[in-house]
């Protein structure tokens, strides 16, 4: 009970003096609110480039690889791939065919609109009921490629980020002139995506393979049996993935040098405005300690003093957190970026804030620890003989 | 010169406080030095790798398929066009999975170095141009393996010779090194003729040309001239200059340099904060100590500069060991992007950004030092 009402007792005095003290404050919550500001916007590139490519995944949703590939490595024989359409619990579209999507690769290039620079862009020759697979795709002009034509649309990120991409155009690709017919979106994804007919790409680029299979189960419950299913036919060597794990396993590397990034620099900003508290808190000690000797001569007891400077260093990290979060959120949400050619969105998100926070919690803690000490440690004597 | 223990002890006045000073103004500089040297050494790079040298791969992709040799009789007589070669590129295996040496085969005919960024000795040149099996390795790779000249290297590739079998043995007839950032670190350059002869298949391909251009100036429109001659072909190129494939290479970088920005400036400005603080805090216990100085002659100038001088002692100090710690890692990042290093007009505008801080961090307690009445100073105390 002492112990509450001499901790309460220092604190109060404590931050009726703040006023006074402008300079050392500020640099506490300047230095705190730069540092945790700097972090969660290192991180929100991750946050965001994380909702980009899983943000509209669907657990009933299956990516097919051939087994131990993925990607652009993957390459799936025209005999496996029409077996897949043969498989138990794939959902029927509107005309009751199953909806199994076939996909084939290939690369292909954009020029920057911005830049001019050319960028590497895969081309994706894709089945037509790619519709009924991703029903967030909404044609905003024109239509669907005819099979057999050659035809390309494009979703509306890359007639933003490209040139060559506005409805009419001609691309030429492979020596043959390829028109652009239709623009789409694709719920949240940022990333340009250019499909054309898989028949008319395999044949212009003598492919005989698939990249990939595409398929949407009855429920997502149905999963562990299309495994199951794959395992058990000989004439399959194929691997199914869930949407999002296929996803993140792509953009397994960038996450995670987004992550060592951030924490990196986080964490360097981090030493750097902890050094600045704990000096700055040092000053506000140090002009107080012939008040807090006083506090002591009178019975007052260490602990309440230790914990109440703790305690100040925590009060004023906070609010240096709070404009750290408020600025990253203010300066980069929903801004676009594209580093190694992916494009998406930097993403402020409340955990991200909770993160910001706690981050700020520990350089309090950490900033206290020694002025709170030297607060607690200092002869009465010496201290009321000072100043 | 008797500034200077004046300095000095003005410095040491608080230890604990000049230390933290100190260690926050390294910490920031290492900071900036990082990630303000990174941008601008890739900058460097790009700006280094050279535009006269154009590689002719095919549009379908960089490895995804091969360019007939005719081709080369034809870039060749293209306006602009100096020097063309044959390149063709696989991996070795020597002794263990994990040493993997790039295998380059080129065509050692007359001037073929002026279409790389190879430096050879005259003697090892002469050697590799004689000796059908010979290979020149990269210095770092001979001396990692212990090559020495006259060796022979056993290699497991995936490639077949006419025998069906997929080794191949080489002899070491020099070494060489490489000023570009594209290339490997642990390449072997060996005769295209001797490979096109000796392989099972493809033969009579290659994986690309290099072209090297007369005119840098000109490089981008005999580019285009060439994706053009061979356009509407079964083998459609892409022709892009080493420069231009070292920005998209680093383009990543510099598509971040909002960020970079940001971050620095939330360094510079937090750091202007602290210093600014600690300075207004040491003037403010030191008024009696100024006020003495005055009594014994100091001008109000003098003081002021003294005051200034203290604080960008302690920054440009403190920058510079920021600044150092910085240049540490820049070894480590060469091993992803070869050939970076610290660029040294970073070193100097960080030196001084510190002496900025430190100017204006201390001019207003400077100022106040200077105008310090010595009467009311030394009545207050």
């Amino acid at each position: 009970m002492n112990f509450i009402r001499q901790f309460l007792g220092i604190l109060r005095v404590s931050l009726s003096g703040v006023t006074e003290r402008v300079g050392s404050v500020l640099t506490i919550i300047i230095g705190i609110a730069c540092s945790v500001g700097v972090l969660v916007s290192m991180l929100a590139l991750g946050t965001g480039a994380r909702e980009q490519e899983a943000g509209d995944a669907r657990p009933d949703r299956v990516v097919l690889n051939s087994a131990g590939a993925q990607g652009i490595q993957s390459s799936i024989p025209r005999e496996e791939a029409a077996v897949t359409l043969n498989l138990p619990h794939i959902k029927k579209d509107a005309n009751g065919e199953p909806i199994v999507v076939l996909e084939s690769f290939v690369p292909s290039e954009g020029n920057r609109r911005v830049t001019g620079n050319r960028i590497f862009l895969p081309l994706i020759g894709i089945t037509a009921n790619v519709t009924a697979y991703l029903p967030e795709m909404q044609f905003t002009r024109g239509r669907m490629f005819q099979r057999g034509l050659h035809e390309l649309i494009a979703s509306n990120p890359c007639a933003r980020q490209f040139t060559g991409f506005e409805m009419g155009d001609r691309r030429s690709i492979h020596g043959i002139d390829w028109t652009i017919v239709g623009h789409f979106d694709q719920g949240r994804s940022q990333q340009c995506a250019v499909f054309a007919d898989v028949d008319t790409i395999m044949s212009t680029f003598s492919r005989n393979t698939y990249s990939q299979v595409l398929m949407m189960l009855q429920s997502p419950a149905d999963y562990d049996a299309i495994r199951e299913a794959l395992q058990v036919n000989p004439t399959l060597h194929l691997e199914a993935r869930r949407e999002r794990e296929a996803a993140e396993e792509q953009f397994k590397v960038l996450n995670s040098l987004f992550s060592f990034v951030s924490y990196f620099i986080g964490t360097i900003m981090a030493v750097g405005a902890t050094l600045g508290s704990v000096n700055s808190l040092y000053a506000i000690v140090d002009a107080r300690l012939r008040e807090l000797a006083t506090l002591r001569a009178i019975g007052f007891g260490s602990a309440p003093i230790v914990a109440s400077i703790l305690c100040e260093s925590i009060l004023l990290a906070l609010p240096g957190a709070l404009l750290g979060v408020v600025l990253a959120w203010a300066l980069f949400n929903g801004l676009s970026v594209s580093p190694f050619g992916y494009n998406f969105q930097l993403k402020v998100t409340p955990s991200l804030a909770v993160l910001g926070v706690a981050w700020a919690l520990g350089m309090g803690v950490l900033g206290g620890l020694l002025p709170a000490l030297r607060a607690a440690r200092v002869p009465v004597t010496t201290a009321l003989r000072a100043g | 010169m008797r500034f200077l223990p004046l300095i000095w002890s003005g410095i040491w006045r608080k230890p604990g406080r000049t230390i933290l000073i100190f260690l926050q103004v390294s910490v920031a500089f290492a900071l900036f030095g990082m990630l303000q040297g990174l941008k601008t050494g890739v900058e460097h790079l790009i700006a280094e790798a050279r535009a006269d040298l154009l590689i002719v791969h095919s549009r379908v992709g960089f490895f995804a398929a091969s360019l007939p040799l005719g081709m080369l009789e034809q870039i060749k007589s293209l306006p602009g066009v100096n020097v063309v070669n044959p390149v063709e590129l696989f991996g070795g295996i020597y002794q263990k999975t994990t040493q993997q040496v790039g295998i380059v085969a080129v065509r050692p005919d007359e001037d073929w170095t002026s279409a790389f960024t190879f430096v050879i000795a005259p003697e090892y040149l002469d050697a590799f141009r004689k000796n059908r099996t010979g290979a020149l390795a990269r210095a770092e790779l001979a001396r990692k393996y212990g090559w020495k000249v006259g060796d022979h290297v056993p290699l497991k590739t995936n490639v077949a010779q006419l025998s069906g079998s997929k080794d191949w043995t080489f002899e070491i007839v020099g070494t060489f090194t490489d000023k570009d950032i594209g290339g490997g670190n642990d390449n072997i350059l060996i005769n295209f003729a001797y490979l096109d002869e000796a392989r099972l298949l493809g033969k009579g391909t290659v994986q690309h040309f290099n072209v090297a251009v007369s005119d840098p100036k000109l490089a981008m429109t005999v580019a285009d001239e060439i994706d053009r001659r061979f356009a509407n072909s079964p083998n459609e190129t892409r022709s892009e200059s080493l420069r231009e494939m070292a920005q998209s290479n680093l383009q990543a970088i510099g598509d971040l340099n909002f960020l970079i920005r940001a971050i620095v400036g939330a360094v510079l400005v937090a750091l202007l904060f602290a210093t600014a603080t600690m300075m207004m805090q040491s003037i403010r216990e030191r008024t009696p100590e100024l006020a003495v100085l005055k009594t014994v002659g100091f001008t109000n100038r003098r003081v002021f500069a003294l005051v200034l001088i203290e604080a960008v002692v302690v920054c440009v100090a403190a920058a510079a060991l920021g600044l150092a710690l910085a240049t540490l890692v820049f070894p480590f990042a060469a091993r992803i992007v070869h050939g970076l290093s610290m660029p040294w007009v970073i070193v100097a505008v960080g030196l001084a950004y510190a002496v900025l801080v430190a100017l204006i961090s201390a001019a207003v307690p400077a100022m106040q030092a200077a105008r310090l009445k010595v009467a009311t100073a030394l009545a207050k105390h």
